[in-house]
């Protein structure tokens, strides 16, 4: 860290272009079941070959029964979150209730665009239980862009993640399945560890430990598990 | 863009117990432009050694008349089949030769030696040797296909359970890829010969 | 150089329009044309939208840091009955395809639909801003907005960020009292009226199934196979389409959706002639070595 403060940054980038974004790397999924809705990341933040940390976590709950994973800047994930995270508790107060899940979706996107023209450099997925009960999952583009699915892979493995749960989790390819079928509690939380599990053997900006989140009616509950380190 | 993605292409190998697998999609493009859904990107060497060619598609073609040429040569020079890793280092020193002006392909090679013992390696465009025990992937959908080996794939695999396996990888992985997929081809080198079976795929 | 990014350039806070700004020294706010306060936070600097274009390649043009999902077949055309509007269904960042079931018609109210293509983000956002001013428009003149009036007010209300790297390329469709309606309108503030349109990567493909096959007195069985074939042969050729074929007809009570078909599927519905050789379910053919 110290060293690219010391080096002359005309060197790192010629045409001495402020350059406000950096890629801090990280991967993120969510998996949505019938009552219920996983969501996991790793904490390994980088920049290059170098590991800034091995903790920084990238999930947070932004209510009990919604929480945000950000992959991308770090910077910008971190400032992301405190903006939704003061939201949700300037509603809490407003109106005495939880947002809601779908509500908290669309604020996210409207937070998003409303940095238009000089964006958040994130990759949000949002993950929680909608007004029936049923688990959730929004994935967003860096300016906002919102889709409601049932199971997302973003961030620096997400091209190796994201084929991977359609096949297991969409049953995409599998003639015989029904590819609407919802996946039960365990075997999601068992394919979101065989995901991480394959995406930190080949992406390096993914590993350390392994932060899942899954959330209930009886609200949101917490493992964390070890990756590779190398 | 790069010149690797000027046509799309995505080919896959896996070695399985007494057994390998090459698979290849069919597409070649124009940048997004589809242009042709049967495209051939492997091609036999020998009864049991197959070359699978991802990248720009004028070089494929070239390259694989090439390596036709110097297989044949060595053929009637030494009297008897090229194994796979002998094929692998001819392929390897004649990308070499082009260092400084390579042709723009990424070559899987796949096969059984003369102990019928799996063998299959990747190359970058100018011939750097990647020897695997598991699988080899390349093309523009590499990532995906990573991702998709790195989960399915488990030791001593039989023929059945080793095509199902490759053809899971492929089809998923390219369902993610924009430049490549529009059906599938898959080879199995058996001892006893070589299975050969078209996927059907999406085609958009 | 415009009006706005003039007005950019000259200050470093520029505020325009929208008295007492929340946002102050480098970053600047600017409000909303119809005064219902958007503000959008600008990079510091005395050239934010040539900052905007540099970073966020909204029209995949280039290999920039933040990739916008791109990449569309959407087309729309009055008949008989009324408008048919299809659009396929896929996203691509780069050359990743980031989702095959976005919806690319947006539901502006029950008698008003815009078509996506384009920066997603930006059709969906400036949609239901729309959506909130036809509302407005209601409640003021006790009176449904006319489709003409509609696509001219998102026409207006992009036109005012011309330059700073929108991208947005959609069709209005509608009914109004004049019958169908039918606009297209995009971020370089472009509006026109026809009876058919076909915008985005696949849109060539697309008009030349159109341009064979339409006619204007077709039933609506007719119109949704020419739609159909029109998706799906620029989901075929286009590698930045795909998905699935998404229908909607808007007539005199509103629009209606028609069920979604997988592209996957029609390709073998239109060529049951491709009938491939071993099957999984066929035994194993060894050809011998």
């Amino acid at each position: 860290m110290l060293s690219s403060i010391t080096q002359a940054p005309v060197e790192a980038h010629s045409h001495n272009r402020w350059e406000p974004y950096v890629d801090n790397g990280g991967t993120s999924l969510a998996i949505a079941g019938a009552d219920f809705v996983i969501i996991a990341a790793d904490t390994r933040q980088s920049d290059g070959y170098s590991i800034n940390t091995r903790y920084d976590p990238k999930a947070f709950e932004l209510s009990n029964k919604t929480v945000i994973a950000t992959t991308g800047y770090a910077a910008d994930a971190k400032r992301l979150v405190e903006v939704m995270e003061q939201k949700a508790q300037s509603y809490f107060h407003k109106h005495e209730r939880v947002m809601s899940t779908p509500a908290m979706a669309q604020l996210l996107s409207n937070t998003l665009y409303y940095k238009r023209f000089f964006p958040y450099y994130v990759f949000p997925i949002l993950a929680g239980l909608d007004s029936q009960g049923k688990g959730a999952v929004f994935t967003y583009d860096p300016v906002g862009n919102m889709e409601r699915t049932v199971y997302v892979a973003c961030g620096s493995a997400s091209a190796l993640v994201q084929p991977f749960l359609d096949n297991q989790v969409g049953f995409a390819n599998q003639r015989a399945a029904d590819p609407n079928r919802l996946l039960d509690r365990e075997t999601a939380r068992k394919i979101a560890i065989d995901a991480f599990t394959g995406a930190t053997e080949r992406d390096i900006y993914t590993g350390d430990w392994l932060e899942i989140f899954t959330i209930d009616q009886t609200g949101v509950h917490r493992e964390k598990r070890e990756l590779k380190r190398d | 863009m790069s010149i690797m993605q000027y046509n799309g292409s995505a080919i896959v190998a896996m070695a399985g117990k007494g057994c390998v697998a090459i698979a290849a999609d069919k597409r070649l493009g124009q940048r997004a432009l589809t242009v042709d859904t049967e495209f051939q990107k492997v091609f036999p060497i020998t009864d049991r050694t197959y070359i699978g060619l991802p990248g720009l598609a004028t070089d494929v073609k070239t390259l694989y008349d090439r390596f036709r040429m110097r297989v044949n040569l060595y053929k009637h020079n030494e009297e008897r089949t090229i194994e796979p890793k002998t094929f692998s280092h001819l392929v390897s020193h004649m990308l070499y030769e082009r260092r400084f002006g390579p042709y723009f392909v990424e070559p899987v090679v796949a096969g059984l030696d003369k102990n019928d013992e799996p063998y299959i390696c990747g190359m970058d465009l100018i011939g750097c040797i990647n020897f695997a025990k598991d699988f080899i992937v390349g093309g523009t959908a590499s990532d995906n296909l990573y991702g998709m080996c790195e989960s399915l794939w488990e030791p001593e695999l039989g023929p059945e359970d080793l095509f199902e396996t490759i053809s899971q990888a492929l089809l998923n992985a390219v369902d993610r890829d924009a430049l490549s997929g529009w059906g599938a081809v898959v080879h199995i080198i058996t001892p006893e010969g070589v299975i050969t079976r078209d996927l059907k795929g999406r085609m958009d | 150089m415009n009006r706005f990014v003039e007005q950019l350039a000259a200050n470093d806070v520029a505020e325009l329009g929208m008295p007492g700004s929340l946002l102050a020294g480098p970053t600047a706010a600017m409000a909303g044309p119809t005064g219902h306060g958007l503000s959008f936070e600008l990079a510091a600097g005395n050239n934010p939208a040539e900052f905007a274009q540099h970073f966020i390649d909204a029209k995949s043009e280039k290999d920039s840091l933040i990739k916008i999902a791109h990449g569309t077949t959407t087309l729309a055309f009055k008949f008989r009955e009324g408008v048919m509007v299809a659009t396929d269904s896929r996203a691509t960042s780069g050359n990743v395809i980031a989702s095959q079931t976005v919806k690319k018609v947006i539901e502006i109210n029950p008698y008003l639909l815009g078509t996506m293509a384009g920066g997603a983000a930006d059709c969906s956002f400036w949609e239901r801003v729309l959506g909130m001013e036809c509302r407005l428009h209601e409640l003021r003149n006790k009176k449904r907005i006319s489709v003409a009036a509609a696509s001219k007010l998102l026409a207006n209300l992009v036109y005012r960020y011309k330059g700073m790297g929108l991208s947005m390329g959609t069709m209005v469709a509608g009914w109004d009292e004049k019958g169908p309606g039918l606009y297209y309108v995009d971020s370089d503030g472009q509006r026109l009226a026809n009876d058919i349109f076909s915008v985005g990567s696949g849109s060539t493909f697309a008009y030349g199934v159109l341009d064979s096959h339409y006619r204007y007195d077709m039933d609506i069985e007719e119109a949704r196979d020419v739609a159909r074939r029109a998706i799906y042969h620029a989901t075929h050729r286009d590698a930045y389409s795909g998905g699935v074929v998404r229908m909607y007809l808007v007539q005199r009570d509103g629009w209606v959706p028609y069920p979604l078909e997988d592209v996957g599927d029609l390709y073998y519905q239109y060529h049951p002639e491709v009938q491939l050789t071993n099957r999984t379910e066929s035994p194993l053919t060894v050809v011998p070595a």
